[in-house]
């Protein structure tokens, strides 16, 4: 690209660990020549939302009818727009109970009060606009920025990783947390990436960067071995929609695996 | 002429955690009204954690605010132990302390040094000021560094910490990593120290001098620290924290997705670095207590601006604790990293203090599910304090350039080290 990149970063609703994954690392002063910030309130009290950039990162999930009207904005204004973490990609956490009604939700929290802003389900940004490239994680991995910018900077694309994290824990050689500990470990079905973070430290994958395509073997012997350790659908369905519960997917397939498994 | 309303909004505070606004309405006898809009949607996190799993809520909750989500693991999985009826070995719980203390140092850091410093410096960005002042970013990023890899070794990484389960920890690092980490810590009390100097010497505005209820949890033990029993009120009074209901009540504001909190019924009510100094100094030791000492003027109970050279003073204090935190652990090794617990049904509260203040999490556990969930943030817990310290400021400079205005009352805002994302949470009434 000639000249300096147009960059903004824009959040919705989310926790910020992405904008903050992104402010820790100490490359970006690397990245000061070749871009010029746009917006990006978390550092920049300069910031405008609707001036036209190369290139929109947007973290967070679409929360509210403002954010609705936000996203098509960056769409508009943007060349290349960039999911970036499980918020924007998945619609996060907070998408977790979305199968509960909003009305139900707000009143387990805020009772009868009400708020003059237009609240809604969470959902991931792909639902409002078209997203050209996501970067997954909750956070995402320091390297996942870098490869992305790195590409995006030499005119390139960045390609997403199609295999599950549990080759990389193999390759660093980890004791399986799932067959070894039956612990419910989501690592078979989510998109590799992080080095296999968690299991590294003896911890299940709680499934963070989302999960791979599912027409993989790894889904099936998941979900033989979640059955065989004693977990049932529900609780495997539970455990998937931490950071999935919006793809479409997801019940069907593992009810469909569940009737292979009991033949 | 009558009525004649000037707004002067910020409709997103930069360089703050999460989204929210100022609203100033100025009529021609003063200022109106002023309003903190906290535009960022709500997550629902209590509602959408009941009925599931406790590993799996205890996962999930630290995604409520990355800037402090070791705060909010490790008071979360306080609450759940405590509700389980189970206590962590003395050298776990100094090792989670220690992870604490990383958040601790790199939130402080980031806070002063990209978040506050800029304002004071005239810059709109701090990276725009590295080549003008190289030091200050090179302490800024060594501090932050240091916090990062503190929580990478004790938490599997700086934000959204997976290592810390029920009973202990997934993984310890081992002795040399932590005699590094000690080491590098011994490193950095300098930088700690300069940047107290730093921000001795700058501008605590005098328009928001005031009367100003200070709560803090009191430190376990007696040591300044982060974990305690009791919540301690600069007016003397002391609950324990299973009462916090009793004593704050948080109510819905028509303005904000976050609830604001009050004292007694009706008190606007501080928590941050500033409270925890003003209730707890005489609990400091080492060389932030001599700072503190020398410098008791500056820390001033009556204006918020103190509270960011109280962090700084924090940064002294929590560098040279961990270093003892870390012996302590180390005298007792090898450490197992965690024990056998059974998780039984019962209710447990834990108050801790984040970087940004007191985090409180009520957890009622049954048949291993979450039953029952309550959280109230630091930023929730400040809110309504925030607004009349801003009111304050807006009261004195009404008649100014409205830039300076709002550049004024977005400087009150940050001296609070709001996290707003994580004000948004969700509390059962």
């Amino acid at each position: 690209m000639e000249g300096k990149v147009r960059i903004g970063f824009y959040a919705l609703t989310s926790c910020y660990g992405c904008q903050l994954q992104l402010a820790m690392m100490d490359e970006i002063l690397q990245l000061l020549p070749h871009a010029e910030i746009v917006c990006w309130f978390m550092l920049e009290r300069d910031s405008y939302e609707d001036e036209p950039v190369d290139i929109a990162f947007i973290e967070g999930s679409v929360s509210t009818e403002e954010e609705v009207e936000l996203v098509k904005k960056i769409r508009e204004n943007a060349k290349i727009v960039v999911a970036v973490g499980s918020c924007a990609v998945h619609g996060g956490v907070q998408s977790w109970e979305k199968d509960k009604s909003l009305e139900e939700l707000w009143k387990t929290v805020y009772g009868d009060g009400k708020v003059k802003f237009e609240p809604k389900m969470a959902e991931p940004v792909e639902n409002y606009i078209k997203v050209d490239y996501r970067i997954y994680g909750c956070p995402p991995e320091k390297k996942d920025f870098l490869y992305a910018l790195g590409t995006f900077l030499v005119g390139s694309w960045p390609e997403d990783i199609d295999y599950p994290v549990c080759v990389e824990c193999r390759l660093n050689g980890h004791p399986c947390i799932l067959i070894e500990k039956g612990e419910p470990c989501l690592g078979p079905i989510t998109r590799a990436g992080c080095d296999a973070r968690c299991p590294g430290f003896g911890v299940a994958c709680i499934g963070c960067r989302g999960a791979i395509g599912y027409d993989v073997a790894w889904f099936d012997s998941l979900a033989k071995t979640f059955k065989e350790k004693g977990l049932t659908k529900e609780e495997i369905l539970q455990r998937m929609k931490m950071f999935n519960a919006h793809n479409p997917k997801l019940e069907e397939m593992v009810e469909k695996i569940f009737q292979g498994v009991e033949e | 002429m009558k009525n004649l309303y000037l707004p002067i909004t910020v409709d997103h505070i930069a360089r703050v955690e999460g989204k929210g606004g100022v609203e100033i309405v100025v009529g021609d006898d003063g200022v109106k009204e002023v309003k903190l809009n906290i535009i960022e949607g709500p997550r629902f996190f209590e509602a959408i954690t009941v009925g599931k799993k406790l590993d799996e809520a205890l996962a999930v909750y630290p995604r409520i605010c990355s800037f402090c989500s070791a705060a909010h693991k490790l008071t979360a999985v306080e609450a759940a132990e405590k509700a389980i009826g189970f206590t962590p070995r003395e050298e776990i719980q100094a090792l989670r302390e220690v992870l604490y203390i990383g958040d601790m140092i790199e939130s402080h850091a980031l806070h002063l040094y990209l978040l506050v410093l800029p304002d004071y410096l005239g810059y709109s960005n701090p990276l725009k000021m590295v080549d003008e002042y190289k030091k200050e970013i090179g302490i800024a990023l060594d501090l932050k560094n240091l916090g990062s890899w503190m929580m990478d070794e004790l938490g599997a990484r700086a934000i959204h910490q997976e290592n810390v389960v029920l009973g202990g920890f997934g993984k310890l690092p081992d002795k040399t990593t932590l005699e590094t980490m000690k080491k590098r810590l011994q490193e950095a009390l300098p930088k700690a120290e300069y940047t107290f100097e730093l921000f001795s010497k700058l501008e605590q505005y005098e328009e928001v001098e005031g009367p100003i209820i200070h709560l803090a949890v009191k430190p376990r033990g007696d040591v300044y620290g982060i974990y305690g029993d009791y919540i301690k009120v600069s007016d003397g009074f002391e609950f324990p924290v299973e009462d916090y209901k009793k004593h704050i009540v948080e109510k819905v504001v028509e303005h904000s997705f976050a609830k604001h909190s009050f004292y007694q019924g009706e008190k606007p009510f501080m928590v941050g670095a500033l409270p925890r100094l003003v209730n707890n100094a005489d609990t400091l030791y080492g060389r932030a207590r001599e700072l503190y000492e020398s410098h008791r003027d500056l820390l001033r109970p009556t204006n918020p601006f103190a509270n960011n050279l109280a962090q700084a003073l924090e940064l002294v204090y929590f560098t040279e604790r961990a270093i003892d935190l870390i012996d302590e652990a180390l005298a007792k090794w090898p450490v197992a990293p965690r024990d056998r617990v059974e998780v039984k049904n019962g209710f447990g509260v834990s108050s801790t203090e984040a970087p940004r203040g007191i985090v409180t999490y009520a957890l009622e556990v049954k048949d291993g599910r979450v039953a029952y969930a309550d959280i109230i943030t630091p930023t929730a817990y400040n809110f309504a304090m925030m607004e009349v310290h801003v009111r304050m400021m807006a009261e004195k400079h009404y008649n100014d350039d409205p830039e300076r205005l709002k550049y004024l009352t977005e400087m009150v805002v940050r001296a609070y080290d709001p996290c707003i994302s994580c004000s948004v949470h969700v509390a059962r009434l």
